[in-house]
């Protein structure tokens, strides 16, 4: 590229050069020469490789340009110093001179060109020879780098997987160290446990051994007790055997009893069945003795006998006839009742007759009274039924009056209502004729108005006739015509409508003034009717009168019942609030095991557990009283602890677990003595009794080889 | 849940009235001091806090008779719950604590749910509870140790359940009544009074 840009430089040097155009040949070689120069500095721009082709361009142009400009002033210079003579001639000559010599130049800048063309061509062989040399060991630079990036790379990989691997070592190793550390703790863990386990296992271990300690102590005491036990035992059973004889005393004694006892009952029994002989005998005497007193009744007794038979029957003869007697006193009876009603209604049936004797007298003497020609109950009946059919007559007169008079008034009413409607029409039509009238007075009026405006228009068309001959006013005149025809229509619409409008108003009060007239007849027709209503309220008044008292007792009634309510609402009101109900209707329950009943139950039991606690005090008091303080251990009581007993109990325990560590700790001590003693001096040393002491050597033959040696007197402390 | 649908059924209704009980008597027994002030724990409902014992044997009463008295809402056979405080040392009773129920038969019937808002059937719930807890100025102070017992008066011809029995009304000898507010779920209705034995200094 660079070496293209250098020639195409060149060759528009060249270029620039040839166009400007130089007449002379002299100049030639002076610009080849400067071309020369100018494609040697193309050359070394070239050759030192640059980027700036256009700054290269410009400088070139520049230099081509000052050299183009040189050569026109040499020009000029030339021209002036020939002269003015022959002007033409020079000049044709001068052109013909230009002519070859561009002609000249151009050859010369074609051989120059192709000179240099072939230098180009060399020199770019050249620069593509050393460019290839430069790119040949630029490329071997290039694939040593290349292998030395790869290298490196490889390198860097391995370093990368030698990284890897590392942390991955890493990696586990901190795993590692982590498990062992997990393991490190957990076996520190069940170390802990492992210790916390012993030191439960010494506490066990030291309570089971002082539990060791108290159970010997406690073998001890009942060894003592069972030594005090025994001598206790040997007493009682000397009184056993004390007890033992005088218990066969006593057996001996009692059996002896009991035989004589025997022999006692068997007595009783035989006395007792000898009384009751004695009771049964007496018994027998007693009633041998009724016997024979019996026996000498009997003979009486036979007498009365049969005086009471003889009796019976005459008895039942008389019965008989005292049935008999009693039927007839009973049939007598009966007739007397019966004769003495009889009795009795024949005085009413007197008395009756006397009264109906007095009546007949009354109806008898009624006939002369009244004077109807009445003798006899039938000639009154025909009266009665005459009068009745009288009666039927008249009230058939009076229904057949009353229904005409109610026709008749219908027929008035009716009349009445004819009428008013009469009158009505009567109204209507005199008003209609009115307005008939005032509509003929109106079109009179109207007539005369046309009439008067016809004898007005003709009177002005006549004028206008007469004025016609004058002048050409026709068009005046037709239109002053039109005008006044447009005024008299107008005039007329107005007209009209007025009448039209008067028209309404007058129809609008003639009915108006019908209405008022037919109100005015009905209130006539009501005052009538008022006025004759007015003659039967007289007895209305009455009615009224009384009705409004009813009325008026009946609001007082009503009041005082409504004041008796709601006193009994308010009373059931206080009732309801109270809790009151209709047990008719609802029932109150409860749910059984409700608080108040289980707490009066509490209550109770509290009550009962409080009288118990009261009464046992109260024996626990008396037994104080009566016997002394007597220690009761059992704690029958159940008084509560106090803190002094808490407290001494406490002091029992710890006193008791200090014997007993102390007595370990002793145990521990004599053991270690005695086996130190043993192990030392070679002999083991025992007790066996009280203070008999028995000596065992390490060098006996025989197990059972001892010397036992004994205390005699007590071995006091040595101070 | 009733909460959860526009309206009140007669369950939902039966719910909240059973609901009100259990609160309520939870508030009397807290007030009065029936039981000891530290046997209760504070909760919250109708939007202010109060009082309900942790004492189990009380909790299982209580619910025992509010899981029945739930059921006979819903069959409107209930007419009055009463609170009734003895004293433990004479057996008198001391107060009555009466809530009349007045039920709407045809809600049985119908099924179709009222248009009342339980926002507002609380807002009433909460007046009636507000309005107890300050009676207890005027009532007179209960100085013994009492108990107290529900009753509930019912329709005569219902069937009395295995753990209930028939008891007398404990009415007040010579006593003071003072209504209270009701609050109403359109469904059944309820008016609160206190009844109290009227103390020799008055």
């Amino acid at each position: 590229m660079i070496k293209t840009n250098g020639c195409n430089l060149a060759i528009t040097s060249c270029h620039v050069a040839g166009e400007e155009g130089d007449p002379s040949s002299g100049f030639e070689f002076s610009e080849v020469t400067r071309a020369r120069d100018l494609y040697q500095r193309a050359d070394i721009f070239m050759k030192m490789d640059n980027m700036e082709d256009d700054t290269t361009v410009f400088t070139t142009l520049k230099s081509f340009k000052s050299f183009i400009s040189q050569p026109d002033t040499w020009h000029h210079q030339a021209e002036t110093s020939v002269g003015s003579g022959d002007l033409q001639a020079q000049y044709i000559q001068k052109i013909e001179y230009e002519d070859a010599a561009e002609k000249i130049h151009s050859k010369t800048r074609f051989l120059q060109m192709t000179q240099e063309k072939n230098q180009m061509e060399l020199s770019h062989k050249r620069a593509r020879i050393e460019l290839e040399k430069a790119a040949h060991i630029s490329a071997r630079d290039f694939e040593r780098e290349a292998d030395r990036n790869q290298e490196l790379l490889t390198r860097i990989k391995k370093l990368e997987e030698r990284e890897a691997e590392a942390r991955k070592v890493l990696n586990e190793q901190t795993e590692m160290n982590r498990a062992l550390k997990k393991s490190l703790e957990e076996q520190n863990k069940k170390l802990e446990e492992k210790d916390s386990k012993m030191s439960n296992a010494n506490e066990t271990i030291c309570s089971l051994r002082d539990k060791i300690r108290e159970l010997d102590h406690k073998i001890i005491n009942q060894e003592m007790h069972l030594a005090t036990q025994a001598t206790e035992n040997e007493g009682l059973q000397e009184q056993v055997e004390l007890q033992r004889k005088k218990y066969q005393e006593a057996n001996q004694k009692y059996q002896s009893l009991q035989t004589s006892e025997c022999l006692n009952s068997e007595k009783e029994l035989k006395i007792k069945e000898l009384e009751r002989r004695l009771a049964l005998q007496e018994q027998d005497s007693v009633i041998v003795r009724n016997m024979r007193a019996e026996l000498a009744r009997v003979p009486e007794t036979e007498r009365e006998l049969k005086r009471l038979r003889e009796e019976n029957s005459y008895l039942r003869e008389t019965k008989e006839n005292s049935s008999l007697l009693k039927e007839e006193v009973e049939g007598l009876r009966r007739k007397l009742e019966r004769l003495e009603k009889i009795k009795e209604d024949m005085v009413n049936l007197e008395l009756e007759k006397e009264k109906l004797a007095v009546k007949l007298q009354a109806w008898e003497n009624s006939s002369q009274t009244t004077g109807l020609n009445i003798r006899k109950p039938e000639d009154l009946w025909r009266e009665i039924v005459q009068i009745q059919q009288r009666e039927i007559g008249l009230k058939q007169q009076n229904f057949s009056v009353t229904s005409s008079a109610r026709a008749l008034e219908k027929a008035r009413m009716q009349l009445q209502n004819e009428v008013v409607q009469l009158r009505t029409r009567v109204l209507e039509e005199q008003k209609k004729r009115e307005q008939q009238d005032a509509l003929v007075r109106r079109l009179q009026k109207r007539v005369l108005l046309l009439t008067k405006e016809r004898d007005g228009m003709r009177a002005i068309l006549e004028s206008y006739d007469n004025e016609l001959s004058a002048s050409e006013y026709s068009p005046q005149l037709t239109r002053r015509v039109r005008d006044a025809e447009d005024m008299l229509q107008k005039a007329q619409a107005h007209n009209s409508e007025m009448e039209v409008q008067l028209s309404k108003a007058q129809e609008e009060s003639g009915s108006y003034k019908l209405q008022a007239q037919t109100a005015e007849m009905e209130l006539d027709v009501l005052k009538k009717q008022a006025t004759n209503a007015d003659n039967s309220s007289f007895v209305v008044a009455e009615e009224v009168n009384s009705l409004r008292q009813k009325i008026e007792e009946l609001e007082a009634e009503r009041s005082r019942l409504e004041e008796q309510n709601n006193v009994l609402e308010m009373r059931l009101e206080r009732h309801n609030l109270q809790g009151d109900y209709d047990p008719l209707k609802t029932k109150v329950i409860h749910f059984r095991l409700n608080p108040t009943s289980l707490a009066k139950q509490e209550r109770q039991d509290d009550v009962e557990k409080l009288r118990e606690e009261c009464q046992r005090l109260r024996e626990h008091v008396r037994s104080l009283q009566a016997g002394g303080a007597v220690a009761t251990e059992e704690g029958a009581f159940n008084l509560p602890p106090s803190q002094e007993v808490v407290d001494l109990r406490r002091q029992m325990e710890s006193a008791e677990l200090k014997n007993q560590r102390l007595k370990e700790v002793f145990q521990k001590k004599i053991q270690e003595f005695r086996t130190v003693c043993y192990v030392l001096t070679g002999y083991q040393i025992d007790i066996t009794t009280e203070s008999q002491y028995r000596l065992t050597s390490v060098y006996a033959e025989h197990r059972d080889d001892s010397l036992l040696f004994k205390v005699l007197h007590r071995i006091g402390k040595a101070r | 849940m009733s909460s959860t649908l526009k309206g009140i059924t007669l369950k939902g209704s039966a719910e909240l009235v059973a609901e009100f009980f259990s609160f309520g008597i939870n508030s009397i027994l807290y007030q009065r001091g029936i039981y000891p002030p530290e046997t209760f724990t504070r909760v919250t409902q109708y939007d202010m806090s109060l009082y309900l014992t942790t004492d189990s044997k009380l909790k299982n009463y209580l619910t025992n008779v509010v899981v029945q008295l739930k059921e006979w809402l819903f069959d409107c056979t209930v007419q009055k719950l009463v609170v009734v405080i003895t004293c433990l040392e004479t057996n008198d009773v001391l107060e009555r604590w009466q809530f009349d129920i007045e039920c709407d038969k045809t809600a049985k019937e119908s099924g179709c749910p009222r248009e009342k808002s339980i926002k507002a059937v609380q807002e009433e719930i909460r007046s009636v509870i507000r309005q107890v807890t300050a009676t207890v100025t005027f009532l007179p102070l209960l100085e013994t140790a009492c108990a107290f017992d529900l009753l509930i008066y019912t329709d005569k011809d219902l069937k009395v359940p295995e753990k209930w029995e028939e008891s007398g009304p404990q009415i007040i000898t010579d006593s003071e009544e003072v209504r209270l507010r009701s609050f109403t779920t359109t469904i059944h209705k309820v008016n609160s009074m206190v009844a109290y034995k009227k103390t020799d200094s008055m």
